[in-house]
């Protein structure tokens, strides 16, 4: 047992980017995807590595109404195929685009496994659910680039997360290429860069500015 | 991990702190305890900002759990995370503020008494010493009324009456399967009497 000396070092943990690229792909081509990505990366004699994630967002407000944009948002996940999975609190910073020679967007990200009654602990703490869906695909990994390829299904009656009640959104796949890095690891994104090259013309990986989406 | 009790031992008037502690600390190598270590569980205080309903959210570390966080409302509702927690505190800190000079720990010694843990712990305040805390664990059990009375018999051999009955926290969970949230319940009511005291004792200005 180390004893206290271990706490106060595992407190400050250095801070982590999030390094993102963004496409989307039709449903119909979706297979043709998964093959390529499939040969690319790690693991690829195992089965596709599945998940099934209920997320909702929740937010805190400043409740006087001078600052009332001013506001914070937790991502609560949970594993619908892993029911005994712990919970886990994701935040998101503001992503900076950066200019045209950054090639990837970066978003300061924090990830907190947490138990399984955070939803009512944010809601008495002040925060209130802004939106929720489940998010359900493949993900792949090659070194520590994680590749996502998913769909969102909006729950039609809220709260039920039941196969029956979710409603798909659009005709077409999400594709996510993402690193966790720590702070000033400017390398990576290239890396990216040059991966996300190699699933060209099947889907075309970009920083999208989420702001002005809005 | 086991049950365990926390509980507040005075510190008689005419002896330091210090002095007690280490009486404690005597008598329980006495019994047979071996030294195995320290230990530290601190608390600091939150208290929301520009919310329509005030909270105060505590948060606390044991170095028995050294990579979780216990986030604590004042409803007792208990939120277990990764010690990461501390830096969504910091993205929190236009809505929920921490009190100044309320940060509050206990620490010392621990002791391994075959199946037992024991700790005796001194408390301070903003770097003064405000009193001690025992806590005494036994391991192969989980479910407080099981092993209530074998507890009971070592405490009231090292702290006496004070351990007359099970601590206020732990009563209404006695038949559950113990959880180290409950640990930290206890902990934090005696942190939150001590600041009161500390409150009562300063001067009106």
């Amino acid at each position: 047992m180390e004893g206290p000396a271990l706490a106060p070092s595992l407190k400050n943990i250095a801070p982590q980017q999030e390094y993102l690229l963004q496409g989307s792909i039709l449903d119909a081509h979706t297979d043709a995807l998964l093959h390529r990505l499939r040969g690319l990366c790690d693991n690829a004699e195992s089965s596709f590595e599945t998940f099934n994630d209920y997320e909702a967002v929740y937010m805190l407000r400043n409740s006087s109404t001078t600052q009332q944009s001013q506001y914070v948002l937790f991502r609560v996940r949970h594993a619908l195929d892993i029911p005994d999975a712990p919970d886990h609190i994701r935040y998101l910073g503001q992503a900076e685009m950066g200019d045209r020679t950054r090639p990837t967007l970066v978003r300061a990200c924090l990830d907190v496994a947490c138990s399984s009654n955070v939803r009512e602990f944010l809601t008495e703490m002040g925060f209130r659910m802004d939106h929720d869906y489940v998010a359900k695909g493949i993900f792949f990994h090659k070194g520590r680039m994680k590749v996502l390829v998913y769909k969102i299904y909006r729950l039609i009656q809220p709260g039920s997360t039941d196969p029956k009640n979710l409603e798909q959104l659009g005709n077409s796949h999400l594709v996510e290429l993402s690193v966790v890095a720590p702070l000033g690891q400017e390398q990576i994104g290239e890396d990216m860069k040059t991966f996300s090259e190699q699933l060209k013309p099947l889907v075309m990986l970009e920083k999208f500015d989420h702001r002005r989406l809005q | 991990m086991g049950v365990s009790c926390v509980y507040s031992y005075p510190v008689p008037e005419g002896r330091s702190g210090a002095q007690v502690v280490d009486l404690l600390q005597k008598q329980v190598e006495m019994l047979g305890g071996i030294k195995a270590g320290t230990f530290l569980v601190d608390c600091e205080t939150y208290q929301s900002v520009m919310l329509n309903t005030p909270k105060t959210l505590h948060i606390l570390h044991n170095s028995e759990h050294p990579a979780s966080c216990f986030a604590i409302l004042d409803s007792g509702a208990t939120l277990v995370a990764d010690t990461l927690f501390n830096g969504l505190m910091s993205n929190l800190k236009n809505y929920y503020q921490a009190r100044k000079g309320a940060k509050i720990e206990s620490k010392g010694q621990r002791f391994q008494l075959s199946d037992f843990i024991l700790k005796v712990g001194s408390v301070s305040l903003a770097g003064s010493m405000k009193g001690i805390l025992v806590e005494v664990e036994y391991c192969p059990s989980a479910i407080a009324a099981d092993c209530w009375n074998l507890m009971k018999e070592l405490l009231q051999s090292l702290i006496g009456g004070v351990a007359e009955s099970p601590p206020r926290s732990l009563k209404p969970k006695m038949e559950e399967v113990y959880t180290p949230a409950t640990t930290m319940l206890q902990y934090l009511n005696h942190f939150n009497n001590f600041r009161t005291a500390a409150a009562m004792s300063q001067p009106a200005r």
